[in-house]
């Protein structure tokens, strides 16, 4: 009786084990093929990397000339050799040289990555916190005024490109008012003033939260919804519970796994919005080094920035689907559209950044 | 799901856009002044009786592009829908109906696809198309925007692919796209409708931010997104409707097809649950 028990429950940590091995690898596949896609198609394009090492020169190299310097960068090669050359260096931990600033790309990505983890990591936290707010402010005056007004206001704000947004956002705190910088991430010389950072923060924290906010805020209203409808409400009102205790000790426990699996969710989005903002309050961060990377061909960083973006949403769509399939066994197997086309975040995931 | 909200058709909203598509389509019926004439002593004119929406930093009569460029706008949202819809019913029939490994193999090639960043998807095929013009930017978010309406037919494809009228078809010789076109769209064509609205919307999106950072349309093809492209000059003279106009419609737009998508969701949610 007893070697049966354990024998089960070893069962049960093999398939548990088994399970996550399965994302792992799932993980380390898509990682390997996204690298062996942005490789290829960076050499397609057309265009000319040594304009990105030598600038204007590179017009005026002569035959020769040019020849070596392919040669000396290694872009002579057939792609494949070029790209397992790459791999094998990437192994070492040796990602190149960036070919603009002739530095090794991890050192010049190192000086950019903390602005937008810091500018992502805020407005990340920040929406997680609003998303649940506003949430259960709506469900709680549900149909009335009050939630009406902020569905609608809300679908509007969504609705609004996030470049326009932020033209916006630059054009009445910036231009016309005065009270906000609109851009750098740092007024020059004063890397260290605190303040004067967060001032630099303001605005594109607001056209990322803003541009985001809604489209998760509705999910866990709509969630929140159909958890108040649930019979146990019923029951928890008939033992004379007040609405405030049956909110918040009973129904937000209730959907916190779907909340966890739509932040997480939410963040391939966030990070692709991030970039974009980046790019239009000229913040030196990630999104304005991988747009001018690949305007330039300047592969070795395109490649490492392509992988570290791809590494944060492959990572956390993998983590919505643990959450999704074992957190909340309900949702597991459900393989309805609805579900499905929740589970692709803003757009059905269309376009994000 | 929303059970207290109302399941009537947006009416206003199918009305404005309709009222801006008909006004975009006919737009030389409404065009004050010749919308890429660049008319040199009028730079940068706020809105008054001769130039209703002001003009831009290059003298062009912005009421003008307003409906010229969004008949380029919409087009471009059609069009890359189209080719994107045809790509996601393709593969999610092909995906659906294939044997088990071969859906599985197909669904994490999406799932690879999903996690690219789109718009840089974007860019690299366009620098490999050349120059961008309507077309090859239409194409390219049509190539990288079918991967979600796959997911879903693949889903759809799945459940309905054992009825028997499927098979039956099969039996008699039925080929793939005689199945696909005959049996299986007719079936799962209201699931994804909505999804083709907000494709449409996406793509939209999608054009205008690329015009806008000067990857996509150049300034001389006018859509809503490339007028936007002179904003950061609109921005040093404080010209705000050089960047509020075009933007204003491109929002309306965008929420007019929301509020139509969302109706669509509904609705198409509540016939699957009745069957």
């Amino acid at each position: 009786m007893n070697a049966n028990k354990s024998a089960r429950k070893k069962r049960k940590y093999k398939d548990k084990a088994l399970y996550y091995l399965k994302k792992l690898a799932l993980f380390v596949i898509s990682v390997f093929v996204l690298s062996i896609i942005v490789f290829w198609l960076s050499r397609l394009t057309p265009g000319d990397p040594l304009m990105a090492y030598y600038g204007e020169r590179a017009s005026q190299m002569g035959e020769a000339e040019r020849a070596h310097a392919l040669t000396r960068l290694g872009l002579d090669q057939p792609t494949l050799t070029q790209y397992i050359y790459w791999l094998k260096n990437a192994f070492e931990g040796d990602f190149g040289i960036s070919y603009k600033y002739k530095q090794p790309v991890l050192s010049v990505i190192a000086g950019r990555l903390l602005n937008t983890a810091l500018l992502g990591g805020i407005s990340f936290v920040l929406m997680f916190i609003l998303a649940l707010l506003l949430g259960i402010f709506c469900i709680w005056h549900e149909d009335r005024l009050a939630d009406k007004i902020l569905c609608k206001v809300g679908t509007i704000i969504s609705c609004i490109p996030e470049f326009w947004l932020s033209l916006v956002l630059i054009l009445v705190f910036a231009v016309i008012l005065h009270i906000a910088p609109s851009s750098g991430a740092y007024t020059i010389g004063h890397s260290g003033d605190v303040a004067d950072r967060i001032r630099h923060l303001i605005l594109p924290l607001i056209a990322v939260i803003l541009s985001h906010l809604w489209y998760y805020t509705y999910m866990i209203r709509n969630k929140l919804a159909e958890e108040v409808r649930e019979d146990y409400v019923l029951l928890a009102k008939a033992k004379g519970l007040s609405r405030r205790d049956i909110m918040f000790k009973h129904c937000i426990r209730g959907i916190l796994p779907a909340y966890f699996s739509i932040m997480a969710i939410s963040i391939p989005h966030v990070v692709g919005g991030t970039y974009i903002v980046e790019m239009l309050f000229s913040y030196p961060g990630i999104g304005t080094l991988s747009y001018e990377a690949a305007q330039l061909h300047d592969y070795n960083m395109l490649m490492v920035l392509c992988i570290i973006t791809g590494v944060v949403v492959i990572f956390f769509n993998i983590l919505s689907q643990i959450i999704n399939e074992r957190i909340d066994p309900r949702i597991k197997a459900r393989e309805k559209t609805e579900e499905i086309y929740e589970s692709l975040g803003e757009n059905g995931g269309v376009i994000n950044g | 799901m929303d059970k207290h909200s109302s399941r009537r058709p947006p009416v206003i909203s199918i009305g404005i856009l309709a009222l801006i598509s008909l006004a975009c389509l006919f737009s030389e019926v409404i065009m004050t002044k010749d919308p890429s004439y660049l008319d040199l002593y009028n730079c940068n004119v706020a809105p008054n009786s001769e130039f209703l929406f002001g003009t831009d930093t290059l003298g062009r009569d912005i009421f003008s592009m307003i409906w010229y460029g969004g008949r380029i706008s919409l087009f471009i949202g059609l069009l890359s829908t189209l080719i994107s819809t045809v790509i996601a019913v393709v593969f999610g029939a092909l995906s659906g109906m294939a044997p088990k490994w071969l859906d599985d193999i197909l669904m994490r090639f999406t799932e690879i696809l999903l996690s690219v960043p789109s718009l840089l998807l974007i860019v690299l095929l366009q620098a490999i198309f050349g120059d961008a013009g309507t077309l090859s930017i239409a194409v390219v978010i049509g190539l990288t925007g079918w991967i979600s309406i796959a997911k879903i037919v693949r889903t759809e494809v799945r459940q309905l692919s054992g009825s028997r009228y499927i098979i039956a078809s099969r039996c008699m010789g039925g080929s793939f796209f005689h199945i696909l076109w005959r049996h299986l769209t007719p079936n799962f064509f209201p699931t994804i409708m909505f999804m083709i609205v907000m494709n449409i919307r996406s793509a939209i999106v999608a054009e205008s931010t690329l015009s806008f950072m000067g990857i996509g349309l150049p300034i001389e093809v006018i859509s809503w997104g490339s007028m936007l492209s002179l904003a950061q000059r609109a921005m040093l003279t404080g010209s705000y409707w050089i960047i509020v106009i075009p933007g204003v419609f491109l929002v309306l737009t965008i929420f007019c097809m929301t509020e139509i998508g969302n109706y669509l969701r509904k609705t198409s949610g509540r016939r699957a649950s009745n069957l």
